[in-house]
């Protein structure tokens, strides 16, 4: 079975409102992106709030489209670009942080997005859990990790918080099995 | 069983959750922080919410054009405009109020306060307001001469208002460096409640803040949260427990 074969799977086990920790690595990061974005996301008609804090969300969108993904569906809420000077106008489709510390204002601008975009059900993206642990502490981090994916559920929104195997220690695995409901590894080297 | 006071529900979801329900109806609140950190905007949300829902509401404004707030208005989702075009929602200059009253003067005695007083609760019983913004209350406290008149003023219009089941915000500008939650010390006193917005400072990024202080006729949360001003109204969010440094 394929990666991202085995991922969609996963994804389609679990029950709606549910969390997820993925774990990838490098060579199965873009199975992951494919797997959510395009085959789960289409299947089950969700809308895609992809939290970018890894790579600038113009750049995402480019990685997709050299995977024939449609992103159509794929509304960004940028933490990155700004520290990198590379946010460009805001949209709906483009929502810029000025910094990933800013975790309110993430959860903030998600909940916009699930208030405006209410026609279907969403999964949200976190991309990547490592990043963030990069800008944050990961006392706030848990903290703010808990009250999202509890306030996710309420609008019956999946949640696939990304983590990158070759990066991970053993506090942020805790942090993860501590916060969400399941966790799945695809594959690869790693933790 | 006790029965709890009517409620004005602000139409901003978290804040009416921080409250219980809304604001206790008749209260008059004091939305109090420096510049820049959403004060009118709440303000504007929480009249058009209210239009929209059938309370006529009227916004008073001291420094800026009722052009200019329409304008700034329209780009929220939810504002419609024909709210204004069909008088459920009332822009009025404060200066056309000062000027039709004869009160242009730089210090109001008592008399004229009285006066001012008497000319906005007239307003809003013949337009039958059920809520009211006046922006700035700092704007009008400055003209007068001392404390006791500002606390006239505030406590003869908040009862006149109550009275009538207006619920009202009296938006209040404080300095950064300010102490206390109004620029007089005497407006947090005598409001029923205080609504305070602020600019809170963590590792160099600078978030807004809401803390409701005191709020009479209800129990409510008095914790910190996050605001967002956004196209669809002030969404609010916990604020996460962090070392933090509050510049207001």
């Amino acid at each position: 079975m394929s990666v991202t074969s085995s991922i969609v799977d996963k994804l389609n086990e679990l029950p709606p409102a549910s969390s997820l920790a993925l774990y990838v690595s490098l060579n199965t990061y873009f199975d992951a992106l494919r797997a959510i974005v395009d085959i789960f996301a289409t299947k089950n008609d969700l809308y895609v709030f992809y939290i970018s804090s890894t790579i600038p969300s113009k750049n995402i969108v480019g990685l997709l489209e050299i995977l024939g993904v449609d992103t159509s569906r794929v509304f960004f809420v940028d933490t990155i670009s700004h520290l990198m000077a590379s946010a460009s106008e805001t949209s709906d489709k483009y929502l810029y942080i000025e910094s990933p510390t800013m975790l309110e204002n993430t959860m903030l601008k998600i909940e916009y997005l699930l208030r405006k975009y209410r026609d279907k059900k969403a999964v949200v993206v976190l991309d990547s859990v490592n990043s963030m642990a990069i800008h944050n502490d990961l006392k706030i981090l848990s903290e703010f990790l808990h009250i999202f994916v509890t306030s996710l559920r309420t609008w019956e929104a999946y949640m696939v918080i990304l983590s990158m195997k070759e990066q991970n220690t053993p506090e942020i695995v805790n942090m993860l099995n501590l916060v969400c409901d399941d966790v799945f590894d695809a594959g690869g080297e790693g933790k | 069983m006790v029965k709890g006071r009517e409620r004005c529900k602000t139409g901003i979801e978290g804040l009416d959750n921080i409250l219980n329900g809304g604001i206790p109806r008749g209260n008059t609140v004091l939305i109090t922080g420096s510049c820049g950190t959403g004060k009118t905007t709440l303000s504007l949300e929480f009249l058009v919410r209210g239009a929209l829902r059938g309370e006529r509401s009227m916004y008073i404004s001291v420094t800026e054009a009722p052009e200019k707030l329409v304008e700034n208005m329209t780009t929220y989702e939810f504002f419609d405009k024909r709210l204004i075009d069909e008088k459920k929602l009332i822009l009025i200059d404060l200066q056309e109020i000062y000027v039709k009253l004869g009160l242009e003067k730089l210090e109001f005695t008592l008399e004229d306060v009285n006066i001012l007083v008497s000319q906005i609760t007239k307003m809003v019983k013949e337009l039958g307001i059920r809520r009211l913004v006046i922006d700035s209350i700092t704007s009008i406290c400055y003209r007068l001469t001392s404390k006791e008149q500002i606390r006239e003023f505030i406590l003869h219009l908040g009862k006149e208002l109550s009275d009538m089941g207006c619920t009202t915000l009296l938006v209040s500008e404080l300095l950064p460096s300010a102490a206390g939650y109004s620029q007089y010390g005497v407006e947090e006193a005598i409001a029923d409640g205080i609504i305070l917005l602020g600019n809170l400072e963590r590792r160099g990024d600078l978030l807004r803040t809401l803390q409701v202080i005191k709020m009479r006729g209800t129990t409510h949360s008095r914790a910190k949260y996050v605001l967002d001003l956004t196209p669809i109204g002030v969404l609010l969010a916990p604020m996460l427990k962090g070392g933090s440094v509050e510049v207001r």
